[in-house]
């Protein structure tokens, strides 16, 4: 006879572990829902940390002036080979030689954001900025330079 | 008597070296005598493989062993060497520890070496025509094209033996005969939790052998490894096993602090400690998630992602990575805690905490669920140790082998934490496993959070790391498993050889023996369990 | 029965009789009723295609709300109603493909035979007063055989793939379905017995004292519950989904149809659904009759003013819902337990009711 009451035990246990898990699933049921609309949300609760890495960045001042002395470290920094510094040498007003950012060229698409080049960068003239809808279509567009056009390393109080 | 004075007394000749850690070098002919003996000493027996390290040395080819003991935790390495490049033969250890027989065939993909004994000496990652063992220093790494052919698998493979005149011949084993019902399943499956593929026959709908055909993401990092900086070695942990990234991270920091005779301060250590645990925790959620989308509940699946999503959030205002979060650095943690760290993480544990009830109710009180998951897939603990199946699917099986507790690292030694031991060994055991370590990871974070002293977060490091000569180690509890980083120093810049302990190959190679007479369903809810994460696999 | 008559009210059958005199007026009868025929052929085959929208709207509304989401919100204004017959839209122009080694005729005709099954099982469901399509004095009969030729068009569209995928679908389909049959076949009974008729509208008008789940008190309750588990298994549906099991099958039977082939088991799988809790709201929850307890005479007359159609329909989403509800809750199960819980569980259980039914009926022990 005991086969038989555990088998009635079975089922009724069976049924009541059902309903309990019935009556978990209705009560989410009612709840809100957590998902986010994005784009809608993009103003309103969209929240981006700080932190966040989207893209490379170069920091430039109103006067178009950024801090790069093209030293190349961060290229040398880089897993990827995403950054390439391109420079050129002149001579100043005392005849020295000196190097200046020509292009600062950022493959966006080959990047893994491991932030070793902002690590290594003793100036502070890259940064990582917040904006990452970077999305597009043509594979080129990933190829970005990042000093603006026209400007200049800013120079030394 | 000490593991070293026992293997001297076998092998009058074995060397040892300290540089780092402690390595004993024996000969490739007394190898088998030396690992029989280790294997079954009666006090300290050496019965957990934990890795074998394939090495290309400017004296010839070899490999590592690194060997655990289940009882005392002591810890050994065996180093042996075949000098003749191009017939270079290995002894096998299969029948010692059942994880060689999956290791060796990745050391014989990467390096050519030949084990005798091995049943299987296939490739593992690479395509089977494949020309060439990419991994030895003097590999041409422009003779193999992108081929876009189909691969045809074999199916049957080759086992060495030795002959009594001391000559090697191979012979063949089948593993599919015409008369088994094949199915394919993966790369592209919907629960094989990535691009794996298992090659699975059936009779019927029971399972009666799984051949599991790595590689569809092998990415080759530990090649890449060898060309690239200290530093730069750090942004490919984070996508060996990405939903142990933080751990992984750890392990190699650690490495490389301990090789470099860094201290990190004590605010790291509590930094560190707590990312790994909600790193397990967000680990463990998606774990629940997944095993129950497997077994067809699509419903709780979302409630995983619910709170995971949660975590991911909290990571990401202190990371800036929500998946891949480049945290942890040589000398400290990239970057300091977010001002409102500490008390997002207390507000997360206390919602855990209230919704936790919710998942056992829908999934593990659920009757369907405990009758597909109890007494399925057993391992038990022999097969487990054997077998090298650590984390949640070692502890199922009763083999208490949390890194954390037998090898404290970080702060694992002061916080107060119970290691989660089940002893049935099969589906359900490994399910609870996971379900009480989050529990017991919210409660060493409760003890930390408040607590997190003052201090440097990152130290300063030159900006040119150079380690000094020797072999290097250490390993974490990751979110799966034992996590673990082996690095050869030649005193470069660059690493000569760094390895990594995936977590992920031995679960895949104990698949088949969890799974043989069990249902196909099974195999995927097995699997789930078993919880795995590819590109941890292949590396 | 002759008290209700503000349900006659409702009554299309004149109506019906009324176009049938007047067509015979102007042509001769046969083309008439061909004319008939083709009227009601549309008219189901537009319903069932409006129905099987509605219902993957409500079920993908309904499981994203279990699932903490908000479900299809963008396409056609803020509820997203216009989601399904974009995707409708979509599959239509789908490309069909053909198979290497399939057996081509049995492959293309497998998805023809499901809707078949689908539809003339549809064809019998009691919508109103007069309003059915079908009429037989062995109706219910009629559809738990038609019900079955679904089953052939699964194992066909399995065999005919020419893919292990698909035979191991469509066979776990056939064991269960063949297996669940029988629950099903004994719980109808069960209905029959109580009623004492097999035609359709005859076992609705049985219930206007009281609808049958109330006569037929605890046996009526404990059958219906079998009845929504097994007609659940019968339909494919989660937990009873491994047929199709996704994890282990990526789409069990129907792995390699594509474009509207693929439609038509998917659609028929959602009609399967509502005929399910159609059939079971004809059964046990009256069909269109409205709520009536007997002696509360007002009560019953305000509830008679409801159309008998809302009445159906209402109860019919009513069923759906708590099916959707099952099947968003639980984990699938395995092909011997889904076995083991007919054969061990639901067989002895239907057949204890039915016994049960039949002591009540003879000893008038019914409500």
């Amino acid at each position: 006879m005991s086969n038989f009451s555990e088998y009635i035990q079975g089922y009724v246990q069976g049924v009541k572990s059902l309903l309990i898990g019935m009556r978990t699933s209705m009560k989410v049921f009612c709840q809100k829902p957590v998902t986010e609309q994005y784009p809608e949300n993009r103003h309103t609760t969209l929240h981006i940390p700080e932190r966040h890495r989207a893209r490379l960045v170069m920091v430039h001042d109103e006067e178009n002036h950024h801090h790069c002395v093209a030293c190349g470290i961060c290229q040398m920094a880089c897993p990827n080979d995403t950054i390439k510094v391109v420079s050129e040498t002149y001579e100043d007003e005392d005849g020295k030689k000196k190097k200046r950012l020509v292009r600062y060229e950022y493959d966006l698409g080959a990047c893994m954001f491991c932030q070793l080049c902002v690590n290594a960068c003793p100036h502070d003239a890259i940064r990582f900025s917040n904006d990452f809808e970077n999305a597009v279509f043509q594979r080129e567009k990933l190829y970005m330079v990042l000093n603006n056009e026209g400007s200049s390393c800013a120079p030394k109080k | 008597m000490t593991v070293i004075e026992k293997i001297q007394k076998i092998c009058p000749e074995a060397q040892v070296s300290t540089s780092g850690d402690t390595i004993v070098t024996v000969p490739s002919d007394r190898l088998a005598a030396v690992a029989e003996a280790l294997r079954k000493d009666e006090q300290e027996p050496m019965d957990y493989l934990r890795d074998i390290v394939g090495m290309d040395w400017s004296e010839g080819l070899g490999a590592l062993y690194y060997l655990e003991s289940s009882k005392t935790y002591g810890r050994v390495v065996l180093k042996t060497i075949a000098h003749d490049r191009d017939e270079a033969w290995l002894p096998s250890v299969c029948h010692l520890w059942r994880t060689a027989e999956i290791k060796e065939r990745e050391i014989y993909d990467f390096f050519g070496i030949r084990f005798i004994g091995n049943p299987d000496m296939r490739r593992i990652f690479l395509r089977e025509d494949w020309k060439g063992y990419p991994l030895r220093k003097d590999y041409d790494m422009d003779s193999n094209p992108l081929n876009m052919e189909n691969e045809e698998n074999a199916d049957d493979t080759v086992e060495y033996y030795l002959k009594p005149d001391g000559t090697v011949e191979g012979h063949r084993n089948i593993l599919f005969d015409q008369k088994d019902f094949v199915v394919n399943i993966g790369p592209q499956h919907p629960s094989t939790h990535g691009v794996l593929r298992m090659r699975t026959s059936l009779d019927g709908e029971t399972i009666s052998r799984i051949d599991p055909i790595l590689g569809y993401i092998h990415r080759g990092i530990e090649k890449m490894n060898e060309s690239l900086t200290y530093p730069q070695t750090l942004a490919l942990t984070d996508r060996l096993d990405y939903l142990s990234a933080h751990q992984n991270r750890h392990a190699l920091c650690m490495c490389i602090e301990q090789a470099m005779g860094l201290e990190v301060s004590r605010r790291v250590q509590y930094i560190r400690t707590i990312m790994d645990e909600l790193q397990r925790i967000d680990s463990h959620l998606l774990f629940y998630s997944c095993l129950v989308m497997d077994m067809g509940g699509l419903t709780p699946f979302f409630y995983g992602f619910r709170e995971r999503e949660m975590i991911l959030d909290i990571f990401e205002e202190t990371t800036g990575g929500r998946l891949i979060q480049n945290y942890n650095v040589i000398g400290g943690v990239q970057a300091d805690i977010h001002p409102t760290f500490q008390q997002k993480v207390k507000e997360f544990i206390k919602h855990l905490r209230s919704v936790i009830q919710d998942y056992h109710n829908i999934f593990t009180g659920n009757v369907i669920a405990t009758t597909r998951l109890k007494g399925v897939g057993i391992l038990t603990r022999e097969q487990a140790i054997s077998l090298g199946a650590t984390g949640g699917t070692g502890r199922a099986a009763g083999w208490a082998n949390d890194v954390r507790k037998h090898h404290p690292y970080a702060l694992y030694g002061e916080v107060d934490f119970k290691e989660v031991l089940y002893t049935e060994g099969d589906s359900f055991a490994r399910y609870m496993v996971r379900m009480d370590e989050i529990m017991e990871s919210c409660h060493i974070i409760e003890q930390l959070i408040d607590n997190i002293p003052e201090g440097e977060t990152r130290l300063k490091t030159k900006p040119i790391i150079k380690l000094p000569e020797g072999n290097f180690s250490a390993s974490v509890e990751t979110s799966r498993g034992e996590f673990g980083v082996m690095l050869e120093s030649h005193g470069d810049k660059t690493p000569y050889r760094l390895h990594y302990r995936s977590t992920g190959l031995p679960l895949v190679h104990a698949m088949d023996t969890a799974c043989r007479g069990n249902k196909i369903a099974d195999l995927i809810a097995i699997g789930g369990t078993m919880d795995f994460v590819i590109p941890d696999i292949d590396r | 029965m002759n008290n209700n008559s503000f349900l006659d009210y409702y009554n299309i059958q004149d109506l019906n009789m009324a176009i049938h005199e007047a067509l015979l007026g102007v042509m001769p009868q046969w083309l008439a009723i061909l004319l008939e025929g083709l009227a009601v052929g549309l008219l189901i085959i537009v319903l069932y295609a409006v129905l099987a929208i509605i219902l993957i709207y409500m079920e993908r509304k309904v499981c994203a709300r279990f699932q903490c989401r908000i479900g299809p919100n963008r396409v056609g204004g803020k509820g997203g109603l216009l989601q399904v017959p974009a995707d409708v839209l979509k599959i239509l122009t789908k490309e069909i493909i053909s198979l290497k080694g399939s057996d081509r005729f049995l492959y293309n005709l497998a998805p023809f035979l499901v809707i078949l099954a689908s539809i003339f099982t549809f064809s019998c469901l009691p919508w109103n007063k007069g309003a059915e399509i079908l009429r037989m004095n062995i109706g219910i009969f009629f559809v738990l055989a038609a019900s079955s030729i679904g089953v052939l068009g699964i194992l066909l569209a399995g065999w005919s793939s020419n893919s292990k995928y698909t035979i191991i679908g469509a066979v776990r389909s056939g064991a269960m379905i063949i297996s669940y049959e029988l629950s099903i076949g004994l719980t109808v009974l069960t209905m029959v017995l109580l009623s004492g008729t097999m035609d359709i509208q005859d076992i609705v008008m049985s219930q206007d004292r009281m609808w049958n789940i109330f006569q037929g008190h605890l046996p009526a309750v404990a059958a219906f519950i079998v009845y929504l588990i097994a007609g659940n298994a019968e339909a494919n549906r989660g937990p009873f989904d491994l047929a199709e099991a996704e994890q282990e099958l990526t789409a069990g039977y129907h792995t390699e149809y594509s474009g509207m082939h693929f439609g038509f088991f998917y659609l028929a799988e959602y009609l399967n659904l509502f005929i399910t809790s159609g059939i079971a709201v004809t059964l046990f929850l009256g069909g269109w009759m409205p709520l009536h307890f007997p002696g509360l005479d007002g009560f019953n007359a305000v509830m008679d003013y409801i159309p008998g159609v809302i009445w159906f329909v209402g109860k019919t989403f009513l069923v759906v819902f708590l099916l959707m509800w099952i099947r968003w809750t639980f984990p699938r199960l395995r092909i011997d337990q889904v076995l083991t819980l007919e054969w061990k569980y639901l067989m002895p259980l239907s057949l204890l009711i039915l016994l049960i039914m039949t002591v009540c009926v003879v000893f008038g022990i019914t409500l």
